[in-house]
């Protein structure tokens, strides 16, 4: 059997966020498959929920994609979904999931050398940490 | 409501030809649940292609449409509204898939996989798009096709000038009592106390004199620019330091010291300044040149810590050096100071030379340009941030350099931070124009992807009213929070941190975004 590929879910903001990975796609860039898109007007519009759900339904690890904190284009979307990314890695501490599976990061449209690097990040942890097992399996 | 979506995946643009199997995807997307039709096409914006897509749509009573073009920032936006005339399809169940930048050219190298992450994709895509729902956007009129501009300097006269060109009626607001050339009506001693209302219609509440007056208009224009007055400084003390107008005035009346000029970035050497910006570089050099022009005998020294002269005045750094002007760069640790035995030189630290100069002077003038004060009332009254350097805050950049985050109020000059003439005069220019394109329309157009609460939900926190950056949400008289649609721009942020999960916005609820991310989950690639 093949090597089990990691899942990573990204949320990603309309307006800086999809055009950095638009870009990085443009500008030639390669990188792994594994990167799953999922659009959002703008990161503050991520709940700890979706996030949640998200490595419930499967995810290895998932990132959240917004506008640099000061160039934000709804002014403080950005900040408001790194304080609910923030909240979610507390939570999933107390559960006994690594809270590196979950990251925020911040891009402006211009920084086609940054999707890269984030997508090698996440799915570097993805494979480090593999798939969350039950809590009942762990020692 | 009936659920049949169309797919249409344009070959060409869309690259996909080249590393997917097309014919595939149709497979894929034919055998998902409520799609109707799925074709693929050469050149989607091409107007045959365009109404065979319509035909198609027609006959399969397609109800929504998802649309794989080249990119959404490219060409689609003309596709929606040719499909949203002809095939009479709602505008919000319309989306794009963006194959080409997330999947096409990123992962070109591993085809395999590519056309599994594209298959998935599309089936999320689909599920995505069978939840969506259809939605209406509302208008109403502007009541006046008013542009307030407040202050009337440089910026705040060439806007006046640009917007009236356009077919503006313009307002200039003008604290002071000095003559205005400008056309439009110029109101002198006049200062702005309160703002209401949204981009279109404003209300605006105006102090002229003693008076209060209140002011309808569609669109602002700040143009407050900098403070003029004296700065303070141990070099306003020490050598009689003036702001670089002065130096501007002097030489257009023809009073040039011969003793020597120095120009200097900051009276207060030694106080932390923000960045190269906060100087009217340009406006220095300029100076410079023109004083070495017609005094030859006139030695000019130009002191800094960083320089930075914006785009093509950047030339005039080698037509100074040409003339004979100096530039002596400083470190903040070694300040220029007034020489303690003879209080006609300024000893300044050459950081690069390592050399310690003596100049005479016949006077000092400096660069900076202190941030306005009445730029806290604007912010107040308008509701836009303030920088922690005291000016007005603009928008992220991709609303563009003059816009401010406030939907209808535009920024320009050095009520951001310190601007040379010619750059003030520019801003002005732009902000006009975007001023009257924004007014020109005479409509406000709202709705659609907004916030909407459900009042039995809502336990009147105030946490929406508290986060939203452009004060949308407000407590309603029925004591549960209310969303006013013509300020609502469609973020979700009040959505996100509702504690009560009592807001949604619409064609991205709870429900759809966590539903897409599943299916995408499920793809195995």
């Amino acid at each position: 059997m093949a090597e089990r590929e990691p899942k990573v879910v990204g949320y990603c903001c309309e307006k800086h966020g999809i055009e950095c990975v638009n870009l990085a796609a443009r500008s030639g860039k390669q990188y792994d498959a594994s990167i799953r898109l999922v659009r959002v007007p703008c990161t503050g519009r991520v709940d700890g929920m979706h996030i949640l759900r998200a490595l419930e339904d499967g995810a290895d690890a998932v990132f959240v994609l917004g506008c640099l904190e000061k160039n934000c284009y709804y002014d403080t979307g950005s900040i408001e979904g790194r304080k609910r990314v923030d909240y979610v890695k507390s939570m999933l501490s107390q559960v006994g999931i690594e809270p590196e599976r979950v990251e925020m990061f911040n891009a402006s449209s211009s920084m086609a050398w940054k999707f890269p690097e984030i997508v090698s990040t996440m799915t570097d942890v993805a494979k480090r940490l593999g798939p969350i097992e039950p809590r009942g399996d762990r020692q | 409501m009936k659920r049949r979506i169309q797919v249409v995946i344009c070959r060409v643009c869309s690259g996909a030809a080249n590393v997917l199997d097309v014919e595939k995807l149709l497979r894929v997307a034919n055998e998902a649940p409520y799609v109707g039709s799925a074709i693929a096409v050469n050149y989607a914006c091409n107007a045959k292609t365009i109404a065979q897509i319509v035909e198609e749509a027609k006959s399969r009573e397609v109800d929504r449409m998802l649309i794989i073009p080249c990119s959404k920032s490219d060409v689609s936006p003309a596709l929606f509204q040719a499909y949203k005339k002809k095939a009479k399809i709602n505008e919000f169940l319309m989306e794009t898939v963006d194959l080409v930048g997330e999947i096409v050219l990123p992962h070109r190298d591993n085809p395999a996989r590519a056309q599994a992450k594209a298959e998935s994709k599309l089936l999320a895509a689909i599920t995505r798009m069978a939840m969506l729902e259809p939605l209406q956007k509302s208008s109403e009129k502007m009541r006046t096709k008013n542009v307030v501009i407040i202050g009337a300097g440089v910026a705040g006269v060439e806007a006046a000038r640009q917007a009236t060109q356009a077919g503006m009626h313009t307002i200039l607001i003008e604290k002071s009592d000095k003559e205005v050339k400008a056309p439009g009506v110029v109101m002198p001693k006049t200062r702005l106390v309160s703002a209401k209302g949204h981009a279109g219609n404003f209300i605006l509440t105006i102090e002229a004199g003693e008076k209060r007056e209140t002011l309808e208009c569609a669109a602002v224009v700040i143009a407050s620019g900098g403070d003029w007055s004296d700065a303070k400084g141990p070099l306003v003390q020490a050598c009689g330091a003036k702001p670089l107008y002065r130096l501007v005035q002097e030489i257009g009346e023809g009073i040039i010291s011969r003793e020597g000029v120095v120009i200097v970035d900051t009276p207060d050497p030694k106080a932390d300044i923000t960045s190269a910006q906060d100087f009217a570089w340009e406006d220095a050099i300029q100076s410079a040149i023109e004083i070495r022009k017609k005094s030859p005998e006139t030695e000019v020294y130009l002191l800094f810590q960083e320089m930075r002269a914006l785009g093509l005045d950047e030339l005039s750094y080698r037509d100074a050096a040409d003339l004979g002007v100096r530039f002596v760069r400083y470190d903040k640790k070694r300040p220029p100071h007034a020489d303690p035995k003879d209080k006609s030189k300024i000893v300044v630290i050459d950081s690069v030379q390592g050399q310690t100069l003596s100049i005479p002077y016949g006077g000092v003038y400096y660069a900076s340009i202190a941030p306005n004060p009445d730029n806290v009332s604007i912010s107040e009254a308008l509701r836009i941030p303030m920088t922690e350097s005291g000016g007005l805050r603009r928008g992220s950049m991709q609303k563009g350099p003059i816009a401010t985050p406030r939907p209808g109020v535009l920024v320009c000059g050095s009520a951001q931070f310190p601007r040379s003439e010619n750059i003030s005069r520019l801003e002005g220019r732009a902000a006009g124009a975007l001023a009257a394109q924004l007014v020109s329309t005479g409509i406000v157009e709202f709705g659609g992807s907004v916030a909407e609460v459900t009042p039995d939900k809502c336990s009147a926190c105030l946490t929406c009213v508290r986060t939203c950056p452009f004060e949308a949400p407000f407590i309603g008289n029925a004591g549960k929070a209310e969303i006013q649609l013509q300020l609502c721009q469609g973020c979700g942020m009040c959505v996100g941190i509702c504690p009560s999960k009592a807001i949604e916005l619409h064609n991205y609820t709870d429900d759809q975004l966590s539903t897409e991310t599943a299916s995408y989950i499920g793809g195995d690639f």
